[in-house]
């Protein structure tokens, strides 16, 4: 059974203050923990972009790992809450698209918790063993491996995405302050602009996608993303509106549309 | 503030309120601006512009709509005596005509409409993209930043607060620092004189018609919403795809009557412009997608307007839209591949169903929902639907005096009915203010001329793409590129609609910038858009004639719309040559031309009557002259309205104010021979001929001659001529060879006298009354609908009904023309038991008669004048039975259409005004010039326009008063600098261009024996420049160098 | 006299044909042939005159000198000239240069003259298309290179 061979390869971003000094004191120590884990040394942890976090996905990746200081407690006095509202954020891409938000872990690690360090580690690896191995019909997400790789190349460019960012930046200056009206926005109401942003992103980010492989019609692209025409026709409409897809050619009655990228791609070959 | 003081001792403030910006307001502001009163307009939202704004295309001459309304919007937008104040409600309103208190509230913006430059960054950055964008008609988003659409006027952004979270984004981004969060509602109190109330109306929301599916099935669209596919700037930048799926239908169904004619949901009216707009989007349908077949399900085809009759004709016969009359049962959507199944009866009761891939709902006109509110904050009654209450006889007055109404408002309307009510607001409000004229405006001051002597041409080339109707045939981009090749251009470049007003305010850049000495814009016709181009240039510090246009859409895109590369090529060719001529441009000077301040109004029916009476109370004298020895036209021979307004006693007071008003000069029995001059200044000659013995001749005859010639000075001239009932000849309907056999007037003349006995002796006194429809009109003589006929038949049919109510009464009709509220009078009419039979468009019913004392019958057309006629009876194919009938009459009512009058030919000539092909005056454009003429200073009113009722009469002869009054309330007009020039040292003192100048414009010099023009009285026509033997004389703005400068750029 | 001298003309070859409309009459009337979508051939060029009387016959042997194929004038119907009579002394004027074209060699169905009002847009399509079939069939003149080198 590939489960019970399955061996996770989890990539760690851990800060260079505690959490990459909680892992030294673990060795330190000779606390032994899983050898799944590959660890990336960053300043902080408030320096892992949210496309940081889904890259490794791509690459080959079963988990990823933001280990950073306890609250109140980063180098650089915020960083870690960054951290923590971008991991929050990149969460609710992955429970939109359909992966297992288990795969992306957030925690805190002080230089003196070398068996924390250990047990979050074994935790983790344990935890991605149960959903199973990325982009495998046998995980608990049952997506084939081009399957996975596609959902995360959109939540790439969802997380690469000005609104996405902005809101993402935003995000903690608005709930700790007013906003720019003076008013309080409550936390549900910006997790449901959040949402919506995510959601349409996502819907524009999958159809350039698929018009950068080739011609494709609405109804096409609407029984590949299994969305109503109707949307991917709204939001064709404005991705032509500002250039970032063509009209290709007309088959029958069906117009088919293209992105530049497939265009200039096909003129350079 | 200034005011001015009345003999009453009560102040009359100089100033109107115009609530509503949309086309309606808009004229009237612009009218009354320009007749010497400061206007604010009152608009709800961020922009102005209105529904006319959203539309595509408007009918019957298929023109971009907002090309034919972008001048007006910016004019509104840069009027010196305009403010508009958007955003704003009315909350209260004080005082009484003449002299109002106005509180407006005005709800926040959150952004600087003064700083804002429209530059949209904001928006394409905003976050938050979930709201629904209600000018596309809810088929896309907009941003919680948005501008109402893109030629919006004034050009700001605005933040809708509702779904605006304040995360500050676009105050970060705003370069010109227009973002202001800290906005407030604001109210202002201000002093106005009238308020005209033009709110428009709301489209009729179809989702409680569930049988339509309307909000359940994707394809079942609204009216307005495939108006906004069919737009380049809408949705789907005009590309027909249906929004299910993206693909371009093949089938399109509109259903009619949605929302109106439907007492169930409680609108009974008609909403009068639904079968038009219906055609026109089958046909632009059928332009943006070839091969689409349209299908229009209606109930009567109610193409009754000026134009409109031929439009339906060329939709049906020459882009093949189908016509099928029927009133749709049920829409069901299509498992799987969302086509719509339409259930329907046909006229022979059979019941079809029919698959489509799309379906338009032709939604009716609503008040606007808050209209209730308003009419309560100016105290004004509102009518059964909703509409503001007038009286036909006064439709443009609303229940408080000094408030107006014009427009859908006052009643469902299309645009050149609103256009029309609009100046006739205008010349109401005018009427009351008079005496406060001018107090409250400014002069615009223009900035010194900038001297370009010695610079040499440096021209700026604008290339527009009027959304997709240059763009989508000219390659535009190439036409940019090729202009910056061209000598003396300095800087080219695209915009999407040049006509906006941001792109003025980017010329006007752009002169500054690059130092432009000449601009060229290539894009539509000088015709409608020069003006505006000039302008911008003129406060740029320009001349105003250092501006040239290259028309590379209606004489290039839209005439080789196939021909893609052919018409770039020809586009490059146009900019070329508008280059070649820019370059050798000059400075040219604009003459101040006093104006008479008089005016001739020629005909005294309803229509003369009320504009010369308009005139004179706004303070100008009016030489009003009428063929007949009497006043009233053919008002005399109608006695009351359908609603039940006594006519004559209207008419008895009107003719009693016009003859006994102080500034109107009546000529009875009298005539115009001739008319010379030009606005400001015509002379008109009148030879009066009556008092004798009552018979005037029509023609210019014997007796005429010996009348007395008088000759008068006037400003402006109004046509007001009237028209002609239609009297069948030869027999036809056996008229004037049956005694049974009368028109609608005559037997209207007899209700009114009460009774009818004449004419039935010998008839079966109790039989029917039958009136048969469309005589005269539709018809291969006539192709045009007559308007009236439907109205008048029901008018008289409900009195006859309610005089002699066991009396059957038959109308026979092909379609029933009981447009706008007049719907409920024909409703009315078939609840008191009037039927109605629907007789095919291709068999006319057919008049007989039996002979007395002889077994034969006699149909017409073989019939002769002799001879003894007994009981009539009319033949008339029942299209709902399929069968012929054949209906024995007491009396045969004939509703007999309206003619122009044979004598529009000479009037025509005289003023150098055009006919239209069914010789009525042709107006200078069907939808936003629907009084004036091309010919400026010179109006039209009433039948002699178009067949019309007497409601609309007023209006219209209201409207020929206010645009005249705009030209003689300025006092100077400015004439155009294009003149004819000597070059003394050239002439050779031949005379020949004395002798072919038409205007005695030109005349040889005593001293020196050469040619001197008269600039005032020169036209600009050229023609002595063309004559002259020896090159001395030529026409400033089309010299002979500028015009081979043309040729060469055109043929090289 | 001169033979006419058109020549032989590669089979692809297009005339260039010079307009030259009243403003408002013809050119009203060819705006209306956009407005109604009315397709025509794209050979014509049209420059906006004031009106046909603004056009001298020395200025039509110009164009064809100049190298046009064709040149047409187009004004108000008689008694409908804007500027009175300006139309009825252009007509005059041109149907003296017709004899004159005669007298050049240069065949009569290069210049033309039409009526057409601000109402016609269909007919301005029509005019258009005959024209441009008739210079087509007499196909390009050589006057534009003989004259041509005479040009300043």
């Amino acid at each position: 059974m590939i489960r019970a061979a399955f061996e996770p390869s989890i990539v760690g971003f851990l800060c260079n203050w505690c959490s990459y000094a909680g892992a030294d004191l673990a060795g330190t120590s000779r606390l032994s923990y899983p050898t799944n884990l590959r660890v990336i040394r960053v300043m902080c942890s408030g320096r892992v972009d949210p496309e940081l976090m889904l890259e490794p996905f791509l690459r080959g990746a079963d988990g990823v790992m933001v280990l950073g200081c306890h609250p109140a407690d980063c180098h650089y006095l915020s960083g870690n809450y960054q951290a923590e509202q971008r991991v929050h954020c990149v969460w609710m891409v992955l429970e939109h698209l359909g992966i297992d938000k288990g795969r992306l872990c957030l925690d805190w690690v002080s230089a003196a918790e070398g068996a924390r360090f250990a047990e979050l580690v074994a935790e983790f690896v344990s935890q991605v063993k149960r959903i199973g191995p990325a982009g495998h019909e046998e995980s608990r997400e049952e997506l084939s491996r081009q399957d996975f790789i596609w959902r995360v190349r959109v939540g790439m460019r969802v997380t690469g995405t000005e609104k996405f960012r902005w809101l993402v930046g935003r995000q903690k200056a608005l709930l700790d302050d007013k906003n720019v009206y003076e008013e309080q926005l409550s936390g549900e109401r910006l997790r449901d602009l959040m949402r919506t942003v995510i959601a349409e992103e996502s819907i524009r980010a999958a159809i350039e996608l698929l018009t950068e492989a080739g011609p494709m019609s609405v109804k096409d692209m609407a029984e590949a993303l299994k969305l109503p025409a109707r949307t991917v026709l709204e939001h064709t409409a404005y991705l032509k509106r500002y250039g970032f897809v063509e009209l290709h050619d007309i088959l029958g009655r069906t117009p088919r549309y293209v992105s530049p990228r497939y265009t200039q791609a096909k003129d350079e070959i | 503030m200034v005011q001015a003081e009345k003999g009453s001792g009560r102040k009359t403030v100089g100033a109107v309120l115009v609530i509503g910006g949309g086309i309606g307001g808009m004229q009237a502001a612009l009218d009354l601006a320009d007749s010497g009163f400061f206007v604010y307009m009152a608009e709800k939202k961020s922009a102005i512009g209105g529904v006319m704004a959203q539309l595509d295309k408007t009918f019957p001459t298929n023109d971009c709509s907002m090309c034919i309304m972008a001048p007006k919007l910016v004019e509104c937008g840069r009027h010196l005596n305009i403010e508009v104040i958007t955003n704003s409600e009315v909350a209260s309103v004080k005082g009484s005509a003449g002299d109002f208190t106005v509180r407006l509230v005005r709800r926040p913006r959150y952004v600087d409409q003064e700083k804002c430059t429209g530059c949209g960054v904001c928006a394409l950055h905003c976050p938050v993209g979930a709201a629904r964008d209600q000018f596309n008609a809810d088929l896309g988003c907009r941003p919680s930043i948005y501008i109402e659409y893109p030629q919006a006027v004034p050009l700001a952004y605005i933040i809708d607060r509702e779904t605006c979270v304040g995360c500050g984004l676009c105050e970060t981004l705003c370069l010109a620092q227009a973002v202001k969060y800290d906005d407030e509602a604001w109210e202002r109190e201000i002093e106005v004189g009238a308020i005209i109330v033009a709110t428009g109306f709301d489209a009729y929301d179809p989702s409680e018609r569930k049988e339509y599916g309307y909000g359940r099935f994707p394809n079942v669209v609204t009216s307005m919403e495939f108006e906004r596919i069919l737009s380049a700037s809408g949705p789907y930048e005009g590309r027909v795809l249906r929004p299910s799926d993206g693909d371009i239908p093949r089938k399109i169904a509109f259903i009619q009557c949605v929302g109106s004619r439907d007492r169930a949901i409680g609108n009974g009216y008609c909403s009068s412009v639904c079968c038009m707009y219906a055609t026109k989007e089958a046909v632009i349908a059928k332009e943006h997608a070839p091969g689409v077949e349209t299908t229009v399900f209606f109930m009567d085809m109610r193409s009754y307007g000026k134009g409109f009759e031929a439009y339906i004709e060329r939709a049906r016969h020459e882009y093949g839209v189908r016509f099928v009359r029927t009133r749709v049962g049920e829409v069901v959507e299509a498992l799987d591949t969302g086509n719509l199944i339409l259930s329907y009866e046909t006229e022979g009761g059979a019941i079809e169903k029919e698959e489509f891939d799309l379906v338009v709902l032709s939604v009716g006109l609503r008040p606007p929902t808050d209209g209730a509110r308003l009419a309560e904050s100016l105290a004004i009654a509102l009518d059964t639907h909703g509409f503001l209450e007038t009286r036909s006889l006064d439709p443009l007055a609303t229940t408080r005096p000094g408030i107006f109404v014009c427009g859908a408002m006052q009643g469902p309307k299309d645009i050149p009915e609103t256009v029309t009510q609009a100046s006739g607001v205008a010349s109401s409000t005018g009427a009351i203010l008079e005496g406060a004229r001018g107090s409250l405006t400014r002069r615009k001051i223009y900035p010194e001329e900038k001297d370009i002597r010695g610079i040499g041409p440096k021209i700026g080339v604008f290339v527009c793409h009027c959304g997709i109707n240059i763009g989508g045939v000219v390659d535009v981009p190439s036409v940019v590129e090729y202009a910056k090749t061209l000598p003396n251009v300095v800087y080219a470049e695209e915009n999407l609609y040049t006509c906006s007003q941001d792109t003025q305010k980017r010329i006007q850049e752009k002169i500054e910038e690059h130092g432009l000495t000449r601009v060229v814009v290539a894009s539509c016709t000088p015709r409608t858009h020069e003006p505006l181009f000039q302008e911008t240039c003129r406060e740029a510090g320009l001349n105003y004639y250092l501006f040239q246009m290259a028309n590379i859409r209606d004489q290039c895109s839209w005439v080789h719309m196939r021909k893609p590369i052919e018409a770039t090529e020809k586009a490059k060719d146009l900019v070329k040559a508008a280059c070649a001529k820019a370059a050798l441009l000059e400075p040219l000077e604009r003459i101040p031309i006093e104006v008479k301040q008089s005016a001739l109004v020629i005909g005294g029916g309803l229509a003369g009557m009320t504009t010369a009476l308009d005139i004179a109370n706004q303070g100008f004298r009016v030489h009003l002259v009428e063929t007949a020895p009497e006043l009233g036209g053919h008002l005399r021979r109608l006695h009351f309205t359908l609603c039940g307004d006594d006519i004559q006693t209207y008419l008895g007071d009107l003719a009693r104010r016009v003859m006994s008003h102080p500034s109107i000069d009546v000529y009875l029995g009298s005539q115009m021979t001739d008319v010379t001059g030009y606005v400001g200044n015509f002379k008109s000659r009148i030879i009066e001929c009556n008092k004798t013995n009552g018979e005037v001749n029509s023609e210019i005859g014997s007796e005429i001659e010996q009348g007395v010639e008088v000759e008068i000075e006037h400003g402006v001239v109004v046509v007001a001529t009237g028209a002609k009932e239609y009297a069948p000849s030869d027999g036809k309907f056996l008229y004037h060879r049956h005694p049974a056999v009368v028109t609608q007037s005559e037997f209207e003349e007899a209700l009114a006298s009460g009774g009818f006995p004449t004419f039935i002796e010998r008839q079966d006194q109790d039989g029917p009354i039958v009136m048969i429809q469309c005589v005269g009109s539709r018809d291969e003589e006539r192709g045009y609908c007559s308007r009236v006929c439907c109205s008048e038949a029901v008018k008289n049919a409900i009195r006859l009904k309610r005089m002699d109510p066991k009396r059957d009464v038959f109308i026979l009709y092909r379609d029933v023309r009981t447009y706008g509220t007049r719907e409920i009078y024909f409703e009315e009419a078939r609840d008191l038991g009037v039927v109605f039979i629907r007789y095919p468009d291709d068999e006319v019913p057919i008049v007989c008669s039996s002979i007395v004392g002889n077994p034969e019958t006699r149909c017409e057309g073989n019939v002769g004048k002799n001879y003894d006629p007994g009981p009539v009876t009319v033949e008339v194919t029942d299209t709902l039975l399929g069968e012929k009938l054949a209906i024995p009459a007491a009396l045969i009512v004939l509703s007999t259409g309206i003619v122009p009058d044979e004598r529009n030919k000479a009037i025509a000539q005289m003023l150098k005004v055009p006919l239209d092909e069914n010789g009525f005056f042709l107006e200078a454009h069907m939808k936003l010039r629907p009084v004036d003429f091309a010919t400026e200073g010179v109006f039209v009113a009433g039948l002699a326009h178009s067949p019309k009722t007497i409601d609309e009469t007023i209006a219209q002869a209201h409207a020929a008063a206010g645009r005249a009054c705009t030209i003689l309330a300025a006092g100077t007009i400015m004439a155009d600098g294009i003149k004819s020039e000597v070059t003394k040292t050239k002439c050779a003192g031949c005379g020949l261009c004395v002798e072919v100048c038409q205007y005695s414009a030109v005349e040889l010099d005593d001293k020196d024996n050469i040619a001197v023009v008269n600039t005032a009285l020169c036209k600009g026509c050229g023609l002595c420049a063309a004559t002259c033997r020896c090159g001395a004389i030529t026409l400033k703005g089309f010299t002979e160098e500028e015009i081979l400068a043309e040729v060469d750029a055109l043929i090289c | 006299m001169l033979d006419s001298i058109s020549a032989k003309a590669p089979e692809n070859w297009e005339p260039k044909i010079v307009a030259f409309l009243c403003n408002w009459c013809s050119y009203a009337g060819a705006d209306l042939a956009g407005t109604g979508r009315i397709q025509y051939p794209p050979n014509v060029r049209v420059i906006r005159v004031p009106c046909s009387g603004r056009v001298d016959p020395l200025m039509i042997l110009k164009c064809l000198t100049r190298g046009a194929d064709g040149v047409l004038v187009s004004g108000c119907h008689p008694g409908d000239c804007h500027y009175i009579a300006g139309n009825y002394l252009a007509r005059r004027k041109f149907a003296l240069l017709d004899e004159l074209l005669d007298f050049f060699g240069i065949e009569k169905g290069r210049v033309h003259f039409s009526w057409v009002s601000a109402a016609e847009g269909e007919k301005f399509a029509d005019v258009v298309k005959q024209v441009t079939e008739t210079v087509k069939a007499q196909g390009k003149p050589c006057l534009g290179q003989i004259c041509g080198d005479e040009r300043g």
